[in-house]
């Protein structure tokens, strides 16, 4: 009776490894049964093992599945660090633009300070005469 | 070294990452997930090593561009039915016969929709069910779900084809979901 629940029980998604192990034929009772209830439920799942047991040697799969991986990097990391130096660059312009403005005020505040000093003594000498 | 960080991240945050930040180096932690069993699948249809390694290239390419357009809830049954899908197409193309086993009906909704205070009660309405299926279906059913048999010890058993065995099971649990339900609206 409680071995019921086992049809209600879709069972936690197999691991990657899991399913290697279960391709070479070297998996558990419990994972072997986790599979195989996956593969009752899940068309994904069934059509997968079906397909992966088509392969000649079950040690290439690893290879396939590496160079597969390895382009789809190349469409989703690189993006990422682009990304990642377009936000470095930028941020590195507005740094340069901020010391810049600031340098620009410093001197701009020294520059009227002296203007006005000169026409301040100016005006003095001038009154002096 | 990365795929131990993002180990424990769900597919649904993952998702909801890519979504929030629209950075595809989610959605690529996201897809290597699935690259085994895509290839698998891309496999059973062209029945060429080759072929399905590109396949899975290009219905990843196809989902990165498409993912972006719109909103995808069920993310593992949309890559199946993308994967799948590009495969006909492919096979469509090259006019090849297409032989894929449709007699296999899967159950989409899995029984564990039950609450769990129904759950008592379905058990004992699932062994008034069992007894209904049909004999093929009722041996299968009990042998693989009861019993813990794989496939192949059931092959050996019963003497039934592996396809046989695949089919009495789902449909099994497929009829025994019905004849719960069933029998629950009746009180």
């Amino acid at each position: 009776m409680s071995e019921l629940k086992n049809i209600l029980n879709q069972g936690p998604q197999p691991t990657e490894d899991a399913l290697k192990r279960y391709l070479k034929g070297t998996s558990s009772e419990e994972e072997r049964f986790t599979i195989e209830n996956q593969m009752a439920d899940e068309a994904f799942m069934n059509d997968a093992i079906e397909g992966l047991q088509e392969f000649k040697d079950q040690n290439h799969v690893q290879d396939y599945v590496n160079k597969i991986n390895k382009e789809l990097n190349k469409h989703t990391f690189k993006k990422k660090r682009r990304k990642l130096n377009n936000l470095i660059e930028d941020k590195n312009w507005t740094l340069v633009t901020v010391v810049l403005i600031i340098i620009l005020c410093i001197l701009g505040y020294f520059v009227i300070n002296l203007t006005m000093q000169q026409k301040f003594h100016g005006t003095i000498e001038q009154q002096k005469k | 070294m990365q795929k131990k960080s993002y180990e424990y991240i769900s597919d649904q945050e993952l998702l909801d990452k890519f979504k929030k930040d629209q950075d595809n180096l989610w959605l690529g932690i996201l897809l290597q997930r699935y690259t085994l069993m895509l290839l698998g699948v891309c496999m059973k249809y062209l029945k060429d090593e080759e072929a399905a390694k590109d396949a899975v290239q290009q219905v990843f390419l196809k989902v990165i561009s498409e993912l972006q357009k719109y909103q995808v809830e069920y993310l593992k049954s949309w890559l199946y039915t993308i994967a799948r899908n590009y495969c006909l197409m492919l096979l469509r193309n090259q006019t090849h016969v297409i032989s894929i086993t449709d007699e296999l009906n899967y159950v989409e909704a899995p029984l564990s929709d039950f609450t769990p205070l129904d759950k008592e009660l379905t058990l004992n309405l699932l062994e008034l069910s069992m007894k209904e299926l049909n004999a093929p279906q009722n041996t299968c059913v009990t042998l693989f779900y009861l019993e813990k048999k794989s496939y192949q010890d059931i092959v050996k058993t019963t003497g039934f084809t592996l396809l046989q065995v695949k089919s009495y099971i789902q449909n099994g649990k497929r009829n025994l979901k019905l004849l719960v339900a069933q029998k629950m609206r009746q009180g």
